[in-house]
């Protein structure tokens, strides 16, 4: 089987750093970069899927600034065979719609069996480029994907789909793009082998003219949302610390919620 | 001047699903707000109990029949429908097609913008009318900012979060319009089967009061008392990744970036620490409360309440004494 | 009793300044491959081996699960050349991932730098066919591999060894035991040093082999319970007619002395980096204390006795590991005085690590004492560091005798 796993490196949340900059955009500087947490447990899912699997390969994708090697480098040595970086400095501010467009365009001329994404990523939880990308390339969306199951002899994939009240199972023929969820297991570490490996994996550049993007149709000059304001929230107040034995920290609770009108 | 249409998803039990009727309840007060007609669109294989359930909230339903949902994914086909009906209105688009931010709606925000062209805010917390058309807020970085963004072109997708509005039927009911399915259609993906896990009651984001349980529940036992605090303050049971991750509850109870995201107007936190990852699934709710032994978890920073002890011993007499005051 | 090798005997009536320059072999600097490594172990070792570390020390029982863990990562794979599935060798990467897992438990660094012990008479003086028969396992972390050297009368005088092999045919016949043996009671593989010839000259006595175990006439009698290290499995071994092929004789007979010495060349360094990382988890539990804690109305960091301390650790432990990193290179590059090198690492960070873990008590003060913080650990497992793989006062006669040399007075 052939995978690609969408990638995108994003600010560290857990730096606490992320910010916007004067241009309302997101500041890729505010933190250091890492590869986005639920990209990583596609990876995984990949990754796992092409063990399985004699021959198979994983190829990661990637619409990033030109740093972006650099992060990618984690993701190969988890095991990714190669990478793709699309990058160009018109692309800086490029909104969701085209970046959906522009991966779909890197895609295009791939082979593929399936392409796997996380459902959102930290910095933008829009969760809306998987499905996107699927509609660009006419091809199937299994999303919410707690379960990948592909079946290469019947040319099909089943996925457990995550809904409000347990799971559905979906079906669809292959190739085609499955977003995927951290119920599908922990991404692995990198073990040291991997990591010597990956300084020799290739990654590959594209730019929009190698995919027959017109730059004008892309970039923060042309993009469909805007900043208007951002302000932080306001704070909730001091807290309330009760120390004491457990029947007197139970009294103020219910207190508490008195109070409150929630009892 | 452009409406504004509110897409009706399908619910657990085949009505219409309880979030998008929040959404329409938003999208009328914004109509009104901007002087704007609104109107609801349902997509299904029979969709005239979702179109007349949606009715109650909007004066117009534009309702297309699409066999095909009766075992497919939905997000594609409805994405596909009503990029069809938006050829349709060409001449007189909408300029806001409101969802709502669930798994579905966000697929269909997607699938639809790709068709469309048409930009996404996505997880709103309000929408707000300006001259230059929705002014969309959301919060990003786990809830550190808040930003209210525009569409540049004035027109696109908003996708809704859960508990932001509360569900209002309008004074009138609504009459519903049967419109033909038209336009391309999107690979369709067979729904197999759907299953109900146990325990997994109402959606954990519809409850207004949640008993939460983390690390220092210690096992899937802990998580009996949990279960018997939410029983007695009528509440729904969510849990942390962590406690999830062990097997000690079911994913659909998880609560955090990973899992849902909760607006409750109680959050009781037994044993939980309070990272980033879980505060920003439960950091808006009206009042929280937490109980750990460490005074110094992060939770301390943003909760109203903290209780110092061990969460079995605060827990147990917080039940006796509830379980008194209510006879 | 003597331990100087022969190598470093030769510097004899130079001065000290021409000895400290270490001219052919330069600065060091952490490749990008290293760095990557150093990362990569730290952040195995912060997220996966520290929450484990107070549990293995309150039960004392070995981490499998952890042993498992740097196996499949290939943390054990890093003394081993490649060619045998491993990752190439270089004592400073191996020091690396000893430094940062040591940081969060010592037990856990010792899991790496007691493998690479066992492994080094076989780096060292292997044949081919032996090292095809065992490394690719020891390099996969299937195997670990222990090293029995020292006895209940023969600790830092190594040479008075008694345990026997005797020749009988195509195999020798082991009895004999050994004592304080790291790794002894869950090693797979134990290289093993007896007396071939008990008239030689005293460091002619022994010979090296490789025992596999399980086998017939092995047994552990004993496990101690420890100070420190607690996780570690530090074992009495019994050999009682072990018979065990020639070909699992490590060099020719007569040479376990030689073979011995040249690896505690390489594996005091590992021992230094235990410390090393020990003093560094100290370290950073005791200044991050000492931000949070308000006494008088302010930092107890910025009371100035305080300062002073954190500041005096801090020196300590960076030139300790300063120390180490360079003797690392000094000894991989082969320099003739690697053996005091290797001595001056173990015995500075050593001392550093005591030092430092015993001051970290200090600052956290009533809290220092408790289990409640991991300081107290952390100077019961630094202790060691100064005793084993040749004690503070065995390092000192290695540099002393590097340093002035044999007395050339006639033989008396």
């Amino acid at each position: 089987m052939h995978i690609v796993v969408l990638v995108k490196p994003v600010p560290d949340p857990a730096s606490g750093g992320e910010r916007l900059g004067a241009d309302g955009r997101l500041d890729r500087a505010s933190a250091p970069a890492v590869v986005n947490g639920n990209c990583e447990y596609a990876l995984e899912a990949a990754l796992k899927l092409a063990a399985a699997s004699e021959g198979s390969e994983v190829t990661l994708l990637s619409m990033a600034p030109a740093s972006a090697p650099e992060t990618l480098r984690k993701a190969l040595a988890m095991g990714a065979t190669r990478g793709i970086h699309v990058t160009d400095p018109v692309l800086a501010g490029t909104c969701a719609v085209s970046t959906a467009r522009v991966l779909a365009a890197a895609l295009k001329p791939l082979t593929f069996d399936l392409v796997l994404a996380g459902v959102d990523t930290s910095d933008g939880l829009g969760g809306t480029v998987p499905a996107a990308v699927a509609a660009h390339l006419g091809l199937p969306l299994l999303s919410y994907a707690s379960r990948i199951e592909p079946d290469e002899a019947a040319g099909t994939v089943r996925v457990r789909r995550i809904s409000a009240t347990g799971y559905d199972l979906l079906e669809a023929p292959m190739p085609a793009v499955i977003s995927c969820t951290q119920a599908l297991g922990e991404p692995r570490y990198p073990s040291l082998k991997g990591i010597m490996a990956a300084r020799s994996k290739e990654i590959a550049t594209r730019s929009l003219a190698d995919l027959g993007i017109d730059p004008s149709t892309v970039g923060g000059a042309v993009a469909t949302t805007t900043l208007i304001d951002s302000r932080t929230p306001p704070a909730r107040g001091a807290t309330e610390v009760v120390r004491g034995s457990p029947a007197e920290g139970a009294a103020r609770i219910v207190e508490f919620l008195a109070q409150r009108r929630i009892i | 001047m452009g409406e504004l249409w509110v897409v009706g998803e399908p619910g657990a039990d085949g009505g219409l699903a309880r979030l998008s009727a929040e959404v329409a309840t938003l999208a009328r007060d914004l109509g009104a707000q901007g002087g704007r007609r609104v109107a609801g669109v349902v997509v299904a294989a029979e969709p005239e109990m979702i179109a007349t359930e949606l009715a109650r909230y909007l004066p117009t339903i534009l309702a297309i029949a699409e066999p095909a949902a009766v075992e497919h994914a939905w997000s594609a086909i409805a994405a596909a429908r009503v990029a069809g009906l938006l050829e349709e209105h060409a001449s007189e688009p909408p300029d806001v097609i409101l969802v709502g931010a669930g798994s579905d709606g966000r697929d269909f925000a997607g699938a639809l913008s790709a068709l469309t062209g048409l930009g996404v805010l996505t997880s709103a917390t309000a929408v707000a009318w300006t001259d230059s058309g929705p002014a969309v807020e959301m919060s990003p970085f786990g809830g550190k900012l808040l930003t209210t963004c525009g569409f540049t072109g004035g027109r696109g997708i908003v996708t809704v979060r859960p508990s932001v509005a509360d569900a209002v039927p309008g004074d009138t009911t609504g009459v519903v319009e049967t419109r033909q399915a038209s336009g391309p259609a999107l690979p369709p993906v067979r729904v197999i089967e759907r299953t109900s896990e146990a325990g997994a009651a109402a959606p954990i984001e519809e409850a207004k009061i949640i008993v939460a349980g983390g690390r220092g529940v210690g096992g899937p036992d802990g998580f009996g008392l949990v279960g018997e605090l939410a029983s007695e303050l009528d509440g729904a049971v969510g849990a942390t990744r962590a406690a999830v991750d062990s097997g000690w509850i079911g994913y659909s109870q998880q609560i955090g970036q990973t899992g849902k995201i909760v607006k409750p107007d109680l959050y009781l936190a037994l044993g939980i620490s309070g990272a980033i990852q879980h505060k920003v699934g439960m950091q808006t709710a009206g009042s929280i409360v937490a109980v750990n032994r460490d005074p110094d978890a992060p939770i301390a920073e943003f909760a109203d309440l903290l209780v110092v002890g061990d969460l079995f011993e605060v827990g147990a007499a917080l039940l006796e004494q509830l379980r008194a005051r209510s006879g | 009793m003597v331990l100087a090798s022969p190598a470093s005997a030769r510097p004899m009536l130079r001065s000290a300044a021409v000895i400290s320059s270490s001219q052919a072999h330069g600065p060091y600097q952490l490749s990008e491959e290293q760095r990557l490594l150093r990362d990569a172990v730290r952040e195995l070792a912060d997220e996966r081996v520290a929450p484990r570390a107070a549990d293995i020390d309150r039960t004392g029982e070995f981490p499998e699960d952890l042993r498992r863990l740097l196996a499949t990562q290939d943390i054990l794979a890093l003394p081993f050349p490649e060619e045998h599935g491993g990752l190439g060798g270089e004592l400073l990467s191996v020091c690396l991932a000893v430094e940062q897992l040591s940081r969060a438990c010592a037990t856990t660094g010792l899991i790496l730098a007691a493998h690479e012990l066992g492994a080094l008479p076989l780096l060292l003086a292997g044949t081919p066919e032996q090292r095809a028969r065992w490394f690719p396992r020891l390099a996969s972390g299937e195997w670990l591999i222990a090293f029995a050297l020292t006895e209940a009368e023969a600790g830092s005088d190594v040479a008075a060894a008694r345990t026997r092999a005797v020749r009988d045919g195509d195999q020798y016949v082991i009895s004999g035991s050994k004592r304080f043996i790291t790794h002894g009671s869950v090693a797979d593989l134990v290289t093993v040093f007896a007396v071939t010839d008990p008239e030689a000259p005293r460091h002619g006595r022994l010979s090296c082999f490789v025992v596999e175990v399980p086998t017939e006439g092995f047994s552990v009698p004993r496990v101690e319970h420890k100070m420190g290290i607690r996780g570690s499995p530090t074992a009495e071994l019994a050999f009682d007619n072990v018979c065990v092929p020639v070909a699992n004789r490590v060099g020719d007979e007569g040479d376990g002395f030689g073979i011995a010495m040249r690896t505690f060349e390489r594996s005091r360094p590992g021992i230094a980096a235990q410390a090393v990382g020990i003093a560094q988890g100290a370290l950073e539990v005791a200044s991050r204390y000492a931000t949070e804690r308000r006494q008088f109305g302010q930092r107890i960091g910025d009371f100035q006795m305080v300062a002073a301390m954190l500041a005096d650790m801090d020196a300590s432990t960076e030139a300790a590991r300063q120390l180490l990193y360079k003797a690392c290179v000094e000894i991989d590059s082969g320099a003739p005085d690697a053996g005091r090198w290797s001595a001056m690492c173990k015995l500075v960070a050593g001392d550093a690590a005591m030092r430092v873990t015993t001051d970290a008590v200090q600052v956290l003060g009533g809290y220092g004492y408790i289990d409640d913080f991991p300081v107290e650990r952390m100077m019961r497992d630094a202790k060691i560091t100064q005793i084993y793989e040749g004690t503070q006062q065995i390092q000192r006669l290695v540099i002393a005798r590097a340093l002035l040399g044999k007395d050339r007075a006639p033989l008396g």
